[in-house]
C-alpha cells in the first residue's frame, strides 16, 4: 500500500477518529458512560428532588429540573412555623451527639488497645486478636435482641432508661467500630520502627509519654482515618437506633428520615432534602481524607 | 504476700510483679481492658445470651425479669421452622430461608462482577481518573438510608416515578409498574441495589491487586501474540483468584447478615423477606423475643453451614481463600 498523500483534511480527521476509536476504547467509553450514569443519576435525582416545590412533586409526570432552588422541603425540615414541622435540626444534633463521642472514644481506646497488641508482650494476645475478628461473623440483628432484653433488665435494676438513651447507642456503636479500629491501628503501629520509641524510653520517658509524644504524632493519618470511620458508622447506623429510640425528640437522622418517608402524604422532596443533608457531610469528610480512607474502607468497611 | 502476687502476676501478665515484663504485662492488660469489656458486654455476652433466650419464652410481659422466663426447649425453633414466612412453599413463595441464600449468593456474585468491571475501567491512565474513582466510591460511602430512599423515590409505582416515566417515554411499558411490590421483580431489584451499593468495596480490593501485577507478564504475553482477552484470561484472572475468593467469603457473610437494605427498600414484602428481616419482625413487631432469638440462631447456623460448604467444595486444599 502506498502512503496516503491525498491531503484531504476531512479524510485525515476520519482516519484520526477511527484510529482513536479502536474497539477497546469504544468498550471502555461505553462502560464508563454506563457506570457514571448509573452512579450519578440517583444522586442527581436526590439533589433535584430536594429543591422541588409542592406543585412540582404532585404533578402527573416527574419534573426533571426544578424551576429554581425552591426551599419548600427545607422549610418543612427546619422552620418551626411551617406545617408539618419536622424539627430536623434536633435530629442532626442527636446524630452528632452519638457520632462525635463514638469517634473520640474509639480513637482513645483503639490507640491504647493497638499499642498494647503491637508493642507490649502479654499472654492471651493472640486469643484477644482472634476473638476480636470473630465479631465480623455475628449479625447485628442477632445481637440487638439480647441487648434489648439485657438493657431492659439492667435499666430496671439500676434505674436508667435504655430506651431513648443516646449513650446506649454510643456504646453499641463502639462495639462495632473498636474491633476494626484496633486492628487497623495495630497494623499501623507495627509499621513504625520500635527503635524510635526505645530511644525515647532510654531518654527516660514513660510508656504513656512515649505514646503521647512519639507514637501518636507519627500516626496522625491513621488516627484521622479511624475517627472518620467511627463517625461514619455512627452517623449512618440504622438498626440499633430503630430499636432503641422511641420518641421523635431523640431520633437520629436515619430514623427521622424513615419517619418522614412513612408520613401519610408522600413528600419525596422533604425525604430527599433530608437525605441530601445527611449525605453531604459524609461525602465531604470522605473526599477530604480519601487518600487515607481507602485503606480504611478495605480493612474495615461499613459492612 | 509478695510470693502470691508474683505467682498471680506470672500467670496473668507473663512476668513477676515488680519486673519490667510484669509491669509491661499489667500495662497491656490495662490498655486492652476497656475495649475487651465493651466487646464482651455488647457482642460476646449477648451472643451467648441470645442462645439462652432462644430456649426460653421471652415476651414483652417478662422482659423486665428476663431470667425468670420459662424454659420451653425447642418450641421457639419449632415455631420458626413451621412459620409460613420461613418455609419454602413454591418458587413464588420461597420463604425467608431460601430467599436469604438466593439473595446473598446472587448479590455477592453480581457485586464482585460489577466491582471487577469497575476496576478494569479505572485501571488505565486517563484524564480525570482521580475524580472518576471518587465518584465510583459514592454509592458505598453515602448513608444507606439516603440511597435506599432515593431508589424508592425513583422507582415510585405511579406515573410520577422517574423510572416509570423513562420506560413509558421509551415505549417499553404502557402502564406504570409497581417495581418494588411485584414478586420476582422486587427480588431482582433488591439484588441490583446491593450490587450497586457494594461494588466499590470489591473494586477497591481488586484494584489494589491489579496494580500489584508485574507489567512484565503483560509484555511477555504481548510478545507471544496474546490479544486483550487472552491477557485478561491467562494473566490477570489467575492473579486475582485469591482476592476474588476472599471477597466472596467476606461479602457473603455481610450480605447474609444484612438487614438495612431490604428492610428499607421493601420492608421484607413481595418475596424479598430474608432471615435478618424476619428475625427483626419476630422480635420487634410481634414482640416474641424468644422466637426472634431462635430465628437469629438459625440465621447464624445457616451462615456457618454456607461457609463450610464453600470451603469444602469450592476451595481446593493448599489454596488459601
Amino acid at each position: 500500500m502506498k502512503k496516503n498523500d491525498s491531503g484531504s483534511k476531512a479524510r485525515n480527521l476520519i482516519g484520526h477518529v477511527a484510529n482513536w476509536l479502536n474497539p477497546g476504547r469504544l468498550i471502555w467509553a461505553v462502560g464508563m458512560t454506563f457506570f457514571l450514569t448509573g452512579i450519578l443519576f440517583p444522586f442527581f435525582w436526590m439533589l433535584s428532588t430536594s429543591f422541588k416545590s409542592y406543585t412540582e412533586i404532585s404533578g402527573g409526570s416527574p419534573t426533571y429540573l426544578p424551576s429554581g432552588f425552591q426551599l419548600d422541603a427545607f422549610m418543612e425540615l427546619f422552620n418551626p412555623a411551617s406545617t408539618p414541622f419536622w424539627n430536623f435540626g434536633q435530629n442532626l444534633l442527636n446524630s452528632l451527639r452519638v457520632a462525635v463521642p463514638t469517634a473520640i472514644i474509639a480513637v482513645i481506646l483503639s490507640i491504647l488497645g493497638a499499642y498494647a497488641i503491637a508493642r507490649l508482650r502479654f499472654p492471651g494476645k493472640e486469643f484477644f486478636l482472634n476473638g476480636v475478628l470473630l465479631i465480623y461473623l455475628f449479625p447485628s440483628v442477632l445481637l440487638v435482641i439480647p441487648l434489648f432484653a439485657m438493657l431492659a433488665q439492667l435499666g430496671g435494676t439500676f434505674g436508667f432508661s435504655a430506651q431513648d438513651n443516646l449513650w446506649v447507642l454510643t456504646l453499641t456503636y463502639l462495639s462495632r467500630t473498636l474491633p476494626v479500629a484496633t486492628y487497623m491501628l495495630t497494623n499501623y503501629f507495627r509499621s513504625i520502627p520500635s527503635a524510635i520509641e526505645e530511644q525515647g524510653m532510654v531518654d527516660g520517658a514513660s510508656r504513656l509519654e512515649v505514646i503521647r509524644y512519639i507514637t501518636i504524632p507519627l500516626s496522625i493519618p491513621s488516627i484521622v482515618t479511624i475517627a472518620t470511620y467511627a463517625f461514619m458508622i455512627a452517623w449512618n447506623e440504622f438498626l440499633y437506633a430503630l430499636v432503641f429510640l422511641n420518641s421523635r425528640g431523640k431520633f437520629t437522622v436515619p430514623i427521622q428520615i424513615k419517619t418522614i418517608f412513612g408520613a401519610p402524604t408522600p413528600r419525596p422532596n422533604v425525604v430527599m432534602a433530608a437525605s441530601l443533608i445527611t449525605t453531604i457531610p459524609i461525602v465531604i469528610l470522605y473526599l477530604s481524607i480519601q487518600k487515607y480512607l481507602q485503606e480504611g474502607l478495605t480493612a474495615g468497611a461499613t459492612d | 504476700m509478695e510470693k502470691i502476687l508474683n505467682i498471680i502476676s506470672r500467670k496473668l501478665f507473663g512476668g513477676e510483679w515488680d519486673t519490667f515484663r510484669g509491669r509491661e504485662g499489667r500495662l497491656a492488660w490495662g490498655f486492652i481492658t476497656p475495649t475487651g469489656l465493651i466487646v464482651f458486654g455488647v457482642v460476646l455476652f449477648p451472643a451467648f445470651f441470645s442462645a439462652w433466650m432462644s430456649f426460653h419464652d421471652v415476651t414483652l410481659q417478662n422482659l423486665n425479669s428476663v431470667f425468670s422466663a420459662p424454659f420451653v426447649g425447642l418450641e421457639n425453633y419449632r415455631q420458626v421452622i413451621t412459620d409460613f414466612a420461613f418455609k419454602f412453599q413454591s418458587i413464588q413463595r420461597m420463604g425467608a430461608a431460601v430467599t436469604s441464600i438466593v439473595y446473598s449468593v446472587l448479590s455477592t456474585v453480581l457485586t464482585i462482577l460489577v466491582g471487577l468491571g469497575a476496576s478494569l475501567l479505572l485501571n488505565r491512565k486517563f484524564r480525570g481518573q482521580g475524580l472518576a474513582r471518587a465518584i465510583f466510591l459514592l454509592p458505598y460511602v453515602a448513608p444507606i438510608v439516603s440511597v435506599a430512599f432515593v431508589w424508592r423515590v425513583m422507582l415510585d409505582p405511579t406515573r410520577s416515578g422517574v423510572i416509570n416515566d423513562i420506560l413509558i417515554r421509551l415505549g417499553l411499558t404502557s402502564d406504570p409498574q409497581a417495581f418494588l411490590s411485584t414478586r420476582g421483580l422486587a427480588l431482582v431489584l433488591v439484588i441490583a441495589f446491593t450490587a450497586w451499593r457494594y461494588f466499590p468495596f470489591a473494586m477497591l480490593l481488586i484494584t489494589a491487586r491489579l496494580q500489584a501485577i508485574d507489567q512484565s507478564y503483560y509484555e511477555s504475553a504481548a510478545v507471544d501474540g496474546a490479544n486483550a482477552w487472552q491477557k485478561f484470561r491467562y494473566v490477570t484472572i489467575p492473579r486475582l483468584k485469591t482476592v476474588l475468593g476472599a471477597l466472596f467469603v467476606l461479602r457473603l457473610i455481610w450480605t447474609f447478615n444484612k438487614f438495612n437494605d431490604i428492610f428499607l427498600l421493601t420492608g421484607g414484602g413481595y418475596g424479598t423477606n430474608v432471615m435478618p428481616v424476619l428475625t427483626y419482625q419476630f422480635a420487634f413487631e410481634s414482640y416474641n423475643f424468644g422466637k426472634g432469638a431462635a430465628s437469629g440462631m438459625i440465621l447464624l447456623g445457616m451462615l456457618v453451614v454456607l461457609l463450610t460448604v464453600y470451603f469444602l467444595f469450592f476451595v481446593r486444599r493448599g489454596e488459601d481463600i
